[in-house]
């Protein structure tokens, strides 16, 4: 067989010819039981190595959640903070479509009207969700937009208040996110954690310990009057 | 704290800074769909080298710099192209050369006995492996690139930097190997489940 008549038949079964040089070589396959029966080898093969890679080793369920573990995170937090954060901040105009995250005004009626009349966008993020890995994509979510309004050169300020179940996240015991945090707080001078001195009271009183947090958090002491402050301020309100 | 449901007037933000919260947004969107790609990415780097833990770091190595890449990305649709040129560079530059200085080659898939094994099903799984393994790297990336993830000539030109006429000499050299050494192996497995030579 030509070396051109291989390439077409490759070419063929690659879906790669255009309609009319698909249309001569079926009629030149007709004519050519050798040529139809090369076509349909090569088929076979293509199926054949499909098969042969459908489920290498390690890509088993168990193996590959352990592996994946980041980017899964990653993957699922796209779609909780897309839909959730993005979502009640880009579609303010329905706040409560949103279990998780609430954006009020001032006087608690939806998004800040403040940062309509100030240039700088500021931000008041509650944290009462024990879960870290929220915590985790939090971070993440704020990190980017921390960076894309410095690349824009657009003032922003982001606080991040943790309380009651939040407190977690900035724990010196619990914090999965401890380095992260030290990293994003020496980063970013705009961007500020916040514990709740009433939390850590009760935490302490009730189980009897003492309570560390981690040293780039500054505390307050009631989160609840924290956020309610900076909410008459005029900051974006975001719950998580 | 009470939450109220308020109907007060909310100026969106996305009239203030859209450039940036639709930059945000995309990013958002696009992150999730590079860790979408994982499996796929996964499967080929597997084809490729025949080693789980290296076929593991090279797509964590993709993903990670995929996501550190997103902006320079410009066509969105292309992102399973932009990001499997990613991995055949990254196999190229460090996991392809670090095997050729150690001198290993690609060893033919010695999976686990089980007895699905003695299925035809499996003895063809093998048998297609043991086939691939016997191919050079590029016939192998080539192959495996059309055949397995279904990319084009053009997008597999774009992944490795060929020109299209090579990927299609190489494509079809590869499948003649193949096919070759397909054949080859069914004589001996045909050999090998039907000894019924008289002694």
């Amino acid at each position: 067989m030509r070396h051109n008549d291989e390439l077409d038949i490759n070419a063929y079964v690659d879906g790669e010819l255009t309609p009319e040089e698909r249309l001569e070589f079926l009629e030149a396959m007709r004519d050519n039981p050798e040529l139809s029966r090369e076509a349909c080898e090569l088929t076979n093969l293509k199926s054949q190595l499909q098969l042969a890679y459908a489920n290498p080793p390690g890509l088993s369920a168990g193996a590959t959640a352990r592996k994946r573990s980041p980017w899964g995170a990653i993957a699922a937090g796209t779609v909780l903070l897309t839909t959730g954060l993005l979502g009640g901040w880009v579609l303010g105009t329905a706040p409560n479509h949103s279990e998780r995250f609430v954006m009020l005004d001032a006087e608690g009626r939806g998004q800040a009207p403040a940062t309509a009349e100030s240039p700088e966008t500021r931000i008041v993020v509650h944290l009462t969700n024990p879960n870290q890995a929220v915590a985790g994509e939090l971070l993440d979510d704020v990190e980017h937009m921390l960076r894309a309004y410095q690349r824009d050169g657009q003032p922003l300020r982001v606080e991040i208040v943790s309380h009651g179940d939040g407190l977690d996240l900035l724990r010196t015991r619990l914090s999965e996110h401890q380095e992260r945090i030290g990293k994003l707080s020496q980063a970013f001078g705009n961007l500020t954690f916040v514990a709740c001195k009433n939390t850590i009271d009760r935490v302490e009183v009730s189980q009897g310990i003492e309570v560390n947090i981690i040293p780039e958090a500054q505390i307050t002491g009631s989160g609840v009057n924290h956020v309610a402050k900076r909410q008459k301020e005029g900051w974006s309100y975001i719950r998580v | 704290m009470e939450y109220p449901t308020g109907k007060g007037v909310y100026p969106a933000m996305s009239e203030q800074k859209p450039s940036i919260l639709s930059k945000f947004s995309r990013n958002r969107r696009l992150r999730q769909e590079v860790c979408d790609q994982r499996d796929r990415l996964f499967r080929l780097a597997w084809s490729w080298c025949h080693d789980q833990h290296l076929a593991e770091d090279l797509v964590q190595e993709t993903l990670a710099r995929g996501l550190q890449k997103l902006d320079t990305l410009r066509e969105e649709s292309r992102l399973g192209v932009w990001l499997t040129r990613i991995m055949a560079n990254l196999y190229r530059d460090q996991f392809r050369k670090t095997r050729e200085e150690t001198g290993l080659e690609i060893d033919p898939v010695e999976d686990e006995e089980t007895p699905e094994r003695e299925t035809d099903r499996s003895q063809l799984v093998q048998r297609t492996r043991d086939a691939i393994a016997a191919l050079n790297d590029d016939q192998r990336q080539i192959v495996t690139l059309v055949d397995l993830s279904g990319f084009s000539y053009a997008d597999a030109a774009q992944i490795l930097d060929v020109p299209v006429g090579t990927v299609m000499s190489r494509l079809s050299r590869a499948r003649i190997k193949l096919r070759e050494h397909l054949e080859r192996s069914q004589h001996v497995t045909q050999h090998k489940v039907v000894p019924l030579r008289k002694q």
